[in-house]
């Protein structure tokens, strides 16, 4: 079920009912939320619910003997059997295909003539995404992070509690199952701020990145000749503010439909193309995965405790299996792969510190672009915040082309490399892109270092009406059919 | 902002947003507009399910936009007492949707072909975008899509504003009229609102206001002659017609060999429309043939002193009245050629 969708409308305000009726027990209400989680899940394809049940049944059973066992062999077998059955079933049926395809290509490479069928895998939604709840329930269990969940009832809830489910945020287990142990219902000012969120969320994915951007996005990426370099430049910034404004929607109908609930889901943006350098970007960019890319791969393979070059790798090797997580096509890994060349060149110029301790959580590395001298200037800070935003921009090329002769073809019709480029956006799209795109940097500057909620707070309640009143009218008007979030695919 | 002034913004937003979209509604019908379905790939899904009745009960077709205005649903279903399930595409080559139902083992029905040959015969991408999302929407329909479906057909039967082509967000943008660079075509059409108004069972419909308003006719007209200009193009090479020829019969013959039955027909154009048509796809070469390689029966228009004088008010479609008439014909001269409709009623 989509949040952008009529269906979704009818079931949020059915289960918004049933949650607050008094006469329930709080255990009654888990289970309506519960049942409610697999209808959200089943309204795409019913049969993949089947792999939701077994991933739940089998790391929470899984999940307790690790706590409980002190045996390390018997230990490290379980935690095997557990890392197999999730990281098999998403190799399956998100990478079955790409494996193949590429053990075809290397067989065929060194002269075996190989030429299987190809496969015909569907990719169940949401699958990278409850796949890595239930990894670090696993892991936390076995190296003893948290206590295990006491109920069945309330480990299925945390994996599958439909807002989180198909597209994060990203959860850890003290985060959300915790919130089950108590009775939860929102109150008239929480429930208020949740419609709020999901009514931005909402403008943010059907009236900005479907309504505005993703024609001239697709416009470009599709054209089959080089298009000219202000058309390239469009389409790939359409294509930026089109993948911001549908995740960060998306996450923000999330958090929001939580709140409403009475719970609380964990921010998976915070105003990513403000950022100064990359450490400072995936601090901003989702979150919830590059927090869970941080203490379950970077930090296990060493993160900065072995060295310098061991450092490096280790930045290398989380940022390119981040970028495979998105996708089964080497674009991502190149996407992932760029991320953590910036992420290195960063950390090498970075102002050495003797004791120097991150401050917050840092996804990844803690290294930062911007000297100490320009830090405390404001223009310096957006100038480098703008550098930031230009060199992330060279990143989505490959993350939106779908092959690599696409990305060239952009690449060098970007910067002017293409002799026969040819114009395709029309005037009203490279309007709309550029009125969209730069007032999405200079409100991200604004909300730098503050929330919208927070803003509202401290806005007078009419202004506040105001603003909701046209983001409700714009979504009305938009009429954008409830097209799919992107990150589903992933 | 205190905690209940997010309450009081709450309700000011909820008072405001309805008061507004109630305003709208009732500016828009004041102002003569009524209720017009999109036709998108989700109507076409819908209607897509209903091929699998008896072929007593119904007949399946498929085309282009010509046959969604010339034939009249209630008329066709007095005078042969079986359903039209409409399944013609603006704009469109309709032979993906022959190839769609010739692979589908459960279509076993009849079937009409509406023929408009610089849609048939061609087989340039654009032409296949409509018919690929519609068997997209139809194929990959999930149950929430369903339910959406639903709802949005209860929203769409009762608010005119919901019409994506004239009245959302963008339609609004699109009326600034930014001049576009030199080979850059947004691929809008500037169709005015009144020439086609789509009922729920797909079958459009000019309003009065376009029969008798020759400014709106002409502006049609004038979009004719701007796709003309712009979609000409060298005749399909002979080996690609061959292909294209023995491509439908493939299909027709699957329907055929089914127990189903296919029948091509050739609706009205008129003036310069039909002048250029027979200019660039002329009969012996296109239409007969097609008959022919594919062994199936066709009605002409121009073969009928009953259809070949109807004057399409912008050229290619015909007015409401007209669809009647058209339709009453077609139901006679399709049982003429053999075809019978046990399920008629005679009085």
């Amino acid at each position: 079920m989509l949040f952008n969708s009529y269906t979704f409308i009818a079931f949020f305000a059915i289960i918004m009912i049933l949650h607050h009726l008094p006469f329930f027990k709080w255990t009654t209400k888990k289970v309506i939320l519960l049942i409610a989680s697999y209808i959200f899940y089943a309204a795409w394809n019913p049969p993949f619910i089947l792999l939701l049940w077994l991933s739940t049944v089998v790391d929470y059973f899984v999940g307790k003997a690790l706590y409980k066992q002190e045996n390390k062999r018997k230990k490290n077998l379980l935690l095997v059997i557990s890392l197999i059955g999730n990281l098999g079933m998403l190799c399956f049926f998100k990478y079955g295909g790409f494996l193949l395809e590429n053990f075809t290509v290397l067989v065929n490479a060194i002269g075996i003539n190989f030429h299987p069928a190809k496969p015909n895998i569907i990719l169940p939604a949401g699958i990278s995404f409850y796949t890595f709840t239930t990894l670090c329930y696993t892991i936390d269990m076995y190296k003893k992070h948290s206590e295990p969940v006491k109920s069945m009832l309330d480990f299925s809830l945390y994996v599958t509690f439909f807002p989180h489910l198909v597209a994060g945020p990203i959860v850890r287990p003290p985060q959300l199952a915790t919130q089950f142990l108590t009775p939860k219902q929102g109150t008239r000012t929480t429930i208020m701020k949740g419609l709020f969120l999901i009514s931005m969320g909402l403008f943010m994915k059907v009236v900005l990145a479907d309504g505005m951007l993703s024609s001239s996005a697709d416009m470009v990426f599709n054209t089959p000749s080089s298009v000219l370099p202000i058309d390239a430049w469009l389409g790939v910034l359409a294509f930026s503010g089109q993948i911001f404004f549908d995740f960060a929607g998306y996450s923000t109908c999330a958090v929001g439909a939580a709140m409403c609930l009475g719970f609380w889901l964990p921010q998976n943006f915070r105003s990513p193309y403000a950022a100064i350098g990359f450490s400072d970007f995936w601090r901003r960019w989702h979150i919830t995965l590059s927090s869970w890319l941080r203490d379950y791969l970077y930090i296990p393979l060493g993160g900065n405790r072995k060295g310098e070059l061991r450092t490096y790798v280790n930045l290398m090797t989380t940022m390119l299996l981040g970028g495979l997580w998105h996708g089964a096509n080497w674009t991502f890994v190149v996407w992932g792969g760029l991320h953590g060349t910036y992420l290195c060149v960063e950390r090498l110029f970075r102002p050495k510190k003797v004791g120097e301790i991150d401050p917050i959580p840092i996804p990844v590395t803690t290294a930062s672009l911007a000297p100490g001298f320009m830090r405390s200037k404001t223009m310096n800070r957006f100038l480098l915040a703008l550098l930031t935003f230009f060199l992330v921009n060279i990143t989505w090329v490959f993350f939106r082309a779908q092959d690599f002769s696409t990305a060239w073809r952009m690449l060098s019709s970007m910067f002017g490399r293409a002799n026969d480029g040819i114009a395709v956006l029309p005037t009203l799209n490279m309007v709309k892109v550029a009125v969209v795109v730069v007032g999405m940097v200079a409100t991200q500057w604004f909300l730098r270092n503050t929330t919208v909620l927070e803003v509202a707070q401290k806005t007078k309640w009419w202004i506040v009406s105001i603003a909701w009143t046209l983001m409700l009218l714009a979504i009305i008007l938009s009429q954008e059919s409830s097209s799919s979030f992107i990150y589903f695919q992933f | 902002m205190s905690e209940n002034n997010f309450i009081k913004a709450a309700i000011l937003t909820a008072v405001i947003t309805a008061g507004s979209i109630v305003g709208y509604e009732l500016w828009l019908r004041n102002h003569g507009y009524s209720v017009s379905y999109d036709d998108d790939e989700r109507l076409w899904a819908n209607e897509r399910k209903e091929v699998y009745q008896p072929s007593d009960d119904e007949v399946v077709f498929i085309g282009s936009s010509r046959i969604k205005f010339d034939l009249d649903i209630p008329t066709w279903k007095q005078e042969t007492g079986t359903n039209a399930v409409q399944l013609a595409m603006v704009g469109s080559n309709p032979v993906p949707l022959l190839h769609d139902l010739a692979e589908d083992k459960n279509f076993k029905g009849r079937l009409v072909v509406d023929v408009t040959e610089v849609l048939f015969f061609n087989g340039a991408p654009p032409f296949q975008e409509r018919p690929t999302k519609g068997l997209n929407a139809f194929k990959k329909q999930t149950p929430s899509d369903k339910a959406g479906y639903q709802i949005s057909h209860f929203m769409e039967s009762n608010l005119v504003l919901l019409d994506k082509d004239f009245f959302s967000m963008n339609a609004y943008l699109k009326k600034f009229g930014f001049k576009d660079r030199e080979g850059v075509s947004s691929g809008d059409l500037p169709f005015p609102w009144e020439f086609d108004l789509t009922q729920y069972n797909r079958q459009s419909k000019m309003n009065d206001r376009f029969v008798k308003d020759t400014n709106l006719q002409n502006q049609v007209r004038m979009i004719w002659a701007s796709l003309g200009r712009a979609l000409k193009a060298p005749p399909p090479s002979p080996t690609h017609l061959d292909s294209m020829f023995a491509a439908v019969k493939a299909d027709v013959d699957k329907i055929k060999a089914r127990g189903g039955d296919v029948l091509f027909v050739r609706t009205p154009s008129t003036g310069p429309f039909w002048m250029g048509e027979q200019q660039g796809f002329p009969r012996e070469k296109y239409w007969d043939r097609l008959l022919k390689e594919t062994g199936c029966p066709g009605i002409h228009f121009m073969d009928q002193e009953s259809t070949a004088h109807f004057q399409c008010p912008e050229f290619s479609h015909l007015s409401p009245s007209d669809a009647v008439i058209f339709t009453k014909d077609l139901a006679q001269l399709i049982q003429a050629k053999g075809w019978k409709f046990t399920n008629k009623k005679t009085i």
